[in-house]
């Protein structure tokens, strides 16, 4: 019960906001230092692995690449924003569903938590928190490793970072949604069969217009294409009203998912 | 001895048991049939997950790497070794993606038998050697990876894939399941000897497991890197076991020598793995 001051939203919101959302981070960090730091860190190779393997070996093979708005550049400076758009939604949805589902399911966090005065609301913020923390550690990794590649052309560039954050949120609020109907460990693999030809198809080692056109516009339905097609127009400096078109479809992403978080949540937690 | 199934079943209406000692005999010399005939057994339990995948994976790559990247590279180089790009990739996806599996089936499921589930003490108290259940175990997961690599192998002759024709293809089988084996083996054994689940099985799948798909001419010949990088490929299982494959799929041309190479190093790293593996199980199942 929240008592004299809560009004409006606040009071609305107190069946499941305790307003503590930072005690939910505050244990994410702690876990972090002690224990997962190693394998925090080197989640940020992965995509680097990716850039240095395609980008030395294939793109011998491949050579230049028609690139936005027409221009041709190298394969590596193709890839390099695909990648970190993917980097992007597989962290976000690493920590949105293998992490929430094992800390649900298996350590039972959640209904510890939930026992103290924080709501389901504090456990989702700062669990979606924690993930954009992540993703804005391999962001500026990546740029990092993009730049003394020399695969930095324009400042635009610089907004990867943040549109990094915002595919990862896009996803992140959706797959908390999901992780909550999940009951095993095998239902997990349906996740994966989601990502994975997301990830061969979406545009991120070869343009789409490989396939017939159906394929196409089922490709572009998919929120990841909208991802890679964003980074790749910040990353040579091409902008368009697309850009705006690519960052939307994000946001409404976001706010479908975190609307469809907070009905499952609350299915979830307050039986 | 009445290992007749015939025999066995009226012995078993009877309700009479053999003597202990024809019991423990008939364990040591087939414990190892015994726990892969019991790893067989809980594999039904997600065998259709697991054929979903096995037959989703080669189609999602064929398509997208195959035809998708192909499409990029053969308008960039013409043809990679002096075939069309999807000739190329095809058998190393074959190799790559049975190898990838080894570290979903012998890191997490080999600390479970130890740890959490425990499932190797229980055999592990009757006549069935530790060594056993360590051989029972990696053999059943090779016939689970003949099936795939089986199923692979089909895929690769309907994407017309594999030009010297079905016969000789068949060959890419045996040579993807020996792979597993090199890399698998090892991996099993340095499983067994965790003894905690920390960063371990995810630096496996990061920096042993990844690169090896990435960086042994899988996507690309080892020679289109730099020479400093080209270790990655000739100590990776998986380069051998590619090379091996494209000479059966689409008659890659190397020289003799190079070929038992290929094979020396796949055996001896199965020899070696299952030998470490053995005597880990045996270490830590005979305290």
């Amino acid at each position: 019960m929240s008592t004299g001051v809560s009004t409006g939203a606040r009071g609305r919101l107190s069946a499941v906001y305790g307003g503590n959302a930072r005690a939910v981070i505050e244990r994410g960090f702690r876990v972090i230092a002690r224990q997962n730091w190693m394998i925090l860190v080197s989640g940020f190779f992965e995509p680097v692995l990716y850039l240095l393997a395609m980008g030395l070996g294939l793109g011998a093979l491949v050579g230049e690449v028609e690139g936005p708005g027409g221009s041709s550049i190298p394969y590596t400076a193709y890839i390099a924003p695909a990648l970190l758009a993917t980097s992007a939604m597989n962290g976000a949805i690493y920590d949105s569903t293998w992490n929430v589902f094992f800390k649900l399911r298996f350590a039972r966090l959640y209904q510890a938590m939930l026992q103290t005065s924080l709501g389901p609301m504090d456990v989702a913020l700062g669990e979606i928190f924690l993930a954009l923390f992540r993703g804005f550690l391999y962001a500026c990794g990546f740029m990092v490793v993009m730049l003394v590649m020399g695969l930095v052309t324009s400042p635009w560039a610089l907004l990867m970072i943040p549109v990094a954050l915002l595919i990862a949120l896009g996803f992140a609020s959706f797959g908390m949604a999901v992780t909550s109907y999940l009951k095993s460990f095998q239902q997990m693999d349906v996740v994966n069969f989601v990502m994975l030809p997301m990830f061969l198809f979406s545009a991120t080692l070869y343009p789409i217009e490989v396939f017939p056109e159906a394929i196409q516009w089922f490709i572009k339905a998919m929120p990841l294409w909208h991802g890679v097609e964003l980074m790749r127009h910040l990353a040579v400096g091409y902008l368009s009203w697309a850009a705006v078109g690519h960052a939307l479809y994000f946001v409404v992403m976001t706010v479908v998912g975190v609307w469809f978080t907070t009905v499952r949540l609350r299915a979830l937690f307050l039986r | 001895m009445t290992d007749n199934i015939q025999d066995l079943r009226q012995l078993a209406a009877s309700g009479r048991v053999p003597a202990p000692e024809v019991l423990a005999a008939r364990s040591r010399r087939w414990g190892w049939w015994y726990f892969v005939e019991y790893w067989l057994r809980t594999a039904r339990a997600w065998f259709v997950s697991i054929l979903v995948y096995m037959v989703g994976e080669p189609l999602l790559y064929l398509v997208a790497l195959g035809l998708g990247l192909g499409a990029l590279v053969d308008s960039g180089v013409g043809t990679v070794d002096g075939v069309s790009y999807l000739v190329f990739v095809a058998p190393a996806l074959l190799i790559s993606t049975v190898v990838m599996s080894t570290g979903g089936e012998l890191t997490y499921p080999v600390m479970a038998g130890f740890k959490w589930d425990r499932l190797y003490y229980g055999p592990a108290a009757t006549p069935v050697t530790p060594a056993q259940i360590a051989v029972g175990q990696f053999l059943g997961v090779m016939i689970r990876f003949t099936l795939q690599a089986g199923i692979f192998w089909a895929m690769l002759l309907a994407f017309g894939a594999a030009p010297r024709g079905w016969a000789i293809s068949l060959l890419t089988i045996p040579i993807a399941v020996l792979t597993a084996a090199a890399f698998g083996a090892p991996l099993q054994a340095y499983a067994a000897s965790l003894t905690d689940e920390g960063y371990q099985f995810a630096f496996v799948q990061r920096f042993v497991i990844m690169p090896m798909f990435l960086f042994a001419g899988t996507f690309f010949p080892l020679s289109s890197m730099p020479g400093y990088l080209h270790w990655i490929g000739w100590v990776s299982p998986v380069w051998h076991g590619t090379q091996l494959s494209r000479q059966v799929t689409y008659g890659a041309v190397e020289p003799a020598w190079l070929t038992v190479v290929h094979i020396a190093f796949l055996v001896v790293l199965t020899a070696l793995g299952l030998v470490w593996a053995r005597r880990n199980y045996t270490v830590r199942l005979g305290s």
